[in-house]
Parts: C-alpha cells; structure tokens; sequence
C-alpha cells in the first residue's frame, strides 16, 4: 500500500498544516479548525492518566498518514439510490460539505486533550455516513482501519449521521495485518442520532502487541432513538478509550455492551460514560473483561443522571474474571444523580477467579478443565459476541478469543 | 475388570471436620442402590466424594471402580469412566447453551488419546437427533436446547435437565444426589421415570440413589437400601427398610445405634 506521510510530528510547523489542508482543496473553515488544533496539540501538556502507561510513548517522532489509505469499506448492496452516504470524510467533504460543517466536533471537543487536538488536526483516514429520513438498511457497512506502514499512525475520523426514523448497522475496525512495530492509532467517531432512528453500532479493537490506541467516541442520540453499541477490544499494547453515550432526547435509550479481553503485558483502559439528560430515557450498560497473565485493564465508567431528566431507567453491570493471579482490573464506577425522579437506577459489578463450582459441574461430566475454562470465557463474553452482526466477523473474534485463552 | 462400585473405609473431611468416618459400602452394576439418612449424616458429602469434588478432603479409605481406585483420579477421568452425578443443586453456565454444553461433553467422552478431536465428534445431525428424542421423553420444550445452562431455570426445570444429561452420557454408575429435593409429584415421577427408562435400555447399570425421603423410593425401586447416619452406613436391607423407616422416622435408629 503507498500512502503519503507527514514529517515526524516533532516536525510540524503550522504552516505545514495549513499547506495539506489547501492542497486536497478543503474549505477555509477546515484548515483553520485544523491549525487550531494543531496549535493545542503543540502547546498542551500530555494529559496525566495515572492507569495509561504512555511512559514508552514518543508522540514527537509519530509519522502520520497524509491520506485516506488505512482506511477501507465495505457494503453489501449500492445504497446511493436510497440517498445514503458511505464514503471516506474526505471524499465526502466534496459532496456533504455543509453536514460536515454542521456536525464536525460537535459532539468530541477537540481541545478535550492533546491527542483529540492531534485527530482533529492531522485526520485524513475516516468514515462519513449518511442515512437520510426513513432509510432503513439491513446489511452491516463495515469500516476497516488498517496500520498502512510499520511504526506509522493512523488519525481516523469518523461522522456517523442518521435523520430521524434512519436504521443502520455499522462497524468499525481497528486491525493489524501483522504484529509491526510500535505504532500509534488515535480515531475520534462521533455519532448523531435523529429522532426515532436506530443505530447498531459495533467497535471492534484487535491491533498487533504494540500499537498504542488512544480513541474517543459520542453518541448523541435523539428523541425516541436506540442505539445498541457492541464494543470488543482484544488489541494494543496500550488502549485508552473515553466513550460517551449521550441520551439527550426523551424516550432515548441504548443497550450498551462491551468485550474486553487483556493477556501479556496489555494495559487496556475503557471509560464509558453514560449521561442521562431527556424525560424517560433508559440505559444499560454491561461490561465484561477477562484478564490474563500480567496484564492490567481499567473500567473507569461512569453514569450521569442530569437535573432535567426525569424518571430515568438505569443499570450498568459490570464483570471481570480473572485468569492469572498476577493479572489485575481496576473498576472505578460512577454514579452522580442530579435529580430526585429517578424510576430505577442499578449497579452490580463481580471480579473474581474462574468459579470452582461450576468447573466441578462441567468437569463431572467429562469436559478437561481447560476446555471448561474455554466453554466459561466464551460463555461469558456470548452477551457482546452475539451482538456482532456479521457471521465472518464473530468467527473471526471468536477464534481470536479461543487463541488468548 | 468389577463394575461394581466398591467403598472401603471412607474417610472424608470438611474444613478439618470429619463428616464420613469409614463408610462401607458396594454398588453393584445392574442394581439400584438408595442410600437414606437424616439431615447432616453425609448424604451429599459422599455424593461429591465419589465424583471428586476439590473442596472434600478424603483422609483415608479407597473407592474402587472398573479396576482403579477412583479417588486418584479428576472428575473429567471419573466421568469418562463412566461415573455420573445428578446434582441437587445444579449450577448455571452463562452464556453457554444446554446443546453446546451437551455436545461439548459427549465429545470429550468420545476424544481418544492421539486423534484428532474433529474426527471423534458426533456427527451434528446425530446429536440433534438424539437431543431432540431425549427432550421429548422427558418432556423438555426443544426452546431449552438454545438457553443457557440452568440460568433462570425453576427447580424442576434444573433436575429434568439432569436426567437429560445422564440420558444423552449414558454413565454406567449414576449417582443422584436428593435429585427429588424440591419436585412437587408430577415433576417427581417425569423425573423418576426418565431414571427407569435409561435403567431399562441399560440394565447393566448400577444406580446410587441418595434420598432422605421414601417418595422418591415409590417412583425409583431400590433392590437395596443402606442408611447413613452420622458418618456410617448403620443398616442395609431390602425395599422394606425404607418403608420402615418411613413409618418409623429415623429416630428409631439412632436410638438402636447409640444402644448397640
């Protein structure tokens, strides 16, 4: 794959910046978020996150992809007819400018921290999709993230739009095709959902051992709108994700679930936040992680209960089961309410060794204890693996987790 | 090789407390064999015992079946060779189906030392074929075989469950620990009446019904009945003894055990 590069990052000038920008032709108003963001990167502290281990992590000498090459999609049938959108962000600016400008941060902010700034700056791989008023799509639109060059960096930024009464399944893919050098992924996707649309969005994370994948992700979801999030994160020397669901219309709700699965020296992070802001919105979170030999995993979520929302359903389970006695979880969970009409609000979190009893109860009917281990880590992540649309990709994901056990 | 189950002087403790202090007993292949007692006598330690259970610990004694002294042995090994124990209280599996649990155990009965384990596998149009004619015997909706093992399921639905796993490994010496604990009488009798079935297309047998009630006796007919009481086997006999000690309670018992 030939891909274009910027210089080192240690070697931007804004100037530089300003120049990609105007050379693929992009509007004014792009280049200057751009070299706005780019100056906070430059300026900015790195942030201080005490359970992300960046200590070995050299963002002066990433070099990072100038086009869309990393990125590639795929859909079953042509939905053009139908006036859905399914292209690369950059593609689509030519196509979609005002959406883009519309929606473009709005719901990530960029000045968040210095790696969003660097997305915001910098990106050139991403998806743009559109789902116009009552489109329903069956088939899955899948986006695959790949690292183009070894010790190279990826800056996905993906806009996900759906009108009011839209439905969709998209997945997106962060992949290695093989274990490369240390490497550096920092994608930003945010996600608008019109009233009453639905939303299956699956987040799939399986980079080789070194890559270090620092991610932000909103959804921002409508009146009467669902969104049923799968997320899987198997990957990566270091992750840090800040996920975000926001139900800001009355009557939204999501179904949130998510994977995670750290071996080796893995130190996977997720921070899920769940807001309640609309009349009547309902949440539920179940999160599970398996950790194995000396790795380390954080769950640092949290659910927000706004003052204007009122009678709330709200549940976050989360579960960490623990294969090696020198692995370690860290579960920080939150729970702010802001308001006294709450209808439920619930929260149940276990973390413990693979349970003796019902090792005894598979065992005493002839299954070995490692297949017993097997069948009772892939019956624990069945809740999130059932929710992956696309046979090829469950398989996938599936013999990825039978091969880390 | 004895198809008998042969228990000699089995000692077996609890966190330091001795709860069976030399049982002996043998289950003899072909027979069903009830053992009965009070509460606290050791009826389900021995059950656990005889399956291997890690957190029983056996200080003396032996178990001997099919020519091996099966306390040396995992419960995975003592199922192969052909143990089998009916819960009393089942335990849920998550996220794994009663057909993958099923299919995954039949399997591992059949893998060899050597072979690949894809060439031992049961065929799937033979397993579901086999699961669908179980379920109906024992009157299991076909819904059951894509739920999660025992999670949710009311107490009948558990011990049905059971008796479909020991009908789908066909065990050759089936223990069922209190397996009528729990069972109004119409689940009692399905129940009991998928033992007989699987005992009747199988006489070479042997069955251990472990019980503290003579309702279950009415369904399953002992040809033996041992009582255990404090540790010790204290009385063998026929069928009448657990018709005996129906009308008598067990007290009479004890007070004969503690005068001899």
């Amino acid at each position: 794959m030939t891909m274009k590069t910027f210089p080192p990052l240690g070697e931007i000038s804004d100037a530089l910046v300003i120049e990609t920008s105007q050379a693929a032709g992009e509007p004014e108003w792009l280049t200057e978020q751009r070299v706005e963001a780019w100056r906070f990167f430059a300026s900015a502290e790195p942030p201080f996150w005490r359970r992300t281990d960046l200590s070995k992590f050299k963002p002066e000498q990433v070099i990072a992809a100038a086009d869309a090459a990393a990125t590639s999609l795929y859909q079953e049938e042509d939905l053009a007819d139908q006036g859905v959108a399914f292209t690369t962000l950059a593609q689509a600016l030519r196509s979609h400018e005002a959406l883009i400008r519309q929606y473009l941060g709005a719901a990530i902010e960029p000045t968040r921290h210095k790696f969003l700034a660097l997305n915001a700056a910098l990106w050139h791989d991403g998806v743009f999709l559109y789902v116009p008023k009552n489109v329903s799509i069956e088939l899955p639109l899948t986006a695959v993230f790949s690292m183009p060059i070894p010790g190279g960096a990826i800056m996905p930024r993906n806009l996900i739009i759906l009108d009011d009464g839209a439905s969709v399944t998209f997945v997106e893919e962060y992949h290695s095709v093989a274990a490369s050098d240390q490497a550096f992924a920092a994608p930003v996707t945010e996600i608008f959902l019109g009233n009453d649309s639905t939303l299956r969005f699956v987040a799939v994370q399986t980079w080789g051992e070194d890559v270090y994948h620092i991610g932000a992700q909103k959804a921002r979801v409508g009146r009467g709108a669902a969104l049923e999030w799968a997320a899987v994160n198997l990957g990566a020397r270091v992750q840090h994700i800040e996920a975000e669901t926001a139900l800001e219309g009355d009557g939204s709700r999501v179904e949130w679930v998510a994977a995670t699965f750290a071996a080796d020296h893995q130190n996977l992070l997720t921070a899920p936040w769940l807001r309640h802001i609309g009349a009547k919105t309902e949440g539920h979170m179940d999160f599970k992680t398996v950790v194995k030999d000396q790795s380390y995993t954080t769950f640092d979520g949290m659910i927000k209960i706004e003052r204007q929302s009122r009678a709330t359903v709200s549940r976050l389970e989360e579960h960490a089961l623990h294969l090696s006695p020198k692995a370690r979880s860290d579960s920080i969970p939150g729970l702010m309410i802001d308001t006294n009409d709450v209808a439920r609000a619930g929260h149940a979190s276990t973390s413990g060794e693979v349970d003796e009893e019902q090792l005894f109860y598979m065992r005493s009917r002839g299954i070995p204890r490692d297949e017993a281990i097997h069948l009772i880590v892939m019956g624990f992540f069945e809740p999130v693996l059932d929710r992956i649309p696309n046979d090829a990709l469950r398989q996938r994901i599936a013999e990825m987790i039978e091969a880390k056990i | 090789m004895n198809s008998d189950l042969v228990i000699k002087d089995l000692r077996v403790s609890v966190e330091d407390k001795e709860i069976l202090k030399g049982v002996n007993l043998t289950v003899k292949a072909g027979t069903i064999h009830a053992i009965m007692g009070p509460n606290g006598s050791g009826k389900s330690t021995l059950a656990y015992t005889l399956m291997g259970h890690p957190g029983y610990t056996v200080t003396g004694g032996e178990v001997w079946y099919q020519g091996q002294n099966i306390l040396e042995l995992e419960p995975d090994e003592r199922s192969k060779l052909g143990l089998f124990l009916a819960f009393q209280y089942p335990v849920a599996i998550p996220g794994v189906t009663v057909a993958n649990f099923l299919r995954a155990a039949i399997n591992a009965h059949r893998a060899e030392e050597g072979k690949d384990p894809k060439e031992t596998a049961i065929p799937m149009a033979q397993f579901r074929k086999q699961l669908r004619e179980q379920m109906a015997a024992l009157g299991i909706d076909e819904s059951f075989a894509r739920r999660y093992l025992n999670e949710g399921f009311s107490g009948g639905e558990k011990k049905r469950i059971e008796i479909l796993q020991m009908a789908m490994l066909e065990p050759k010496m089936a223990i069922m620990d209190e397996t009528d604990s729990g069972l109004d009488i119409d689940a009692l009798k399905i129940v009991a009446q998928g033992v007989n079935t699987l005992y009747a297309q199988h006489p070479e047998m042997g069955v251990l019904v472990i019980t503290h009630y003579q309702r279950l006796l009415n369904y399953i007919k002992p040809h033996f009945v041992s009582v255990l009481m404090d540790g010790r086997i204290v009385r063998e006999g026929g069928p009448e003894l657990a018709l005996e000690l129906e009308e008598k309670g067990y007290d009479f018992l004890r007070e004969e055990v503690a005068s001899a």
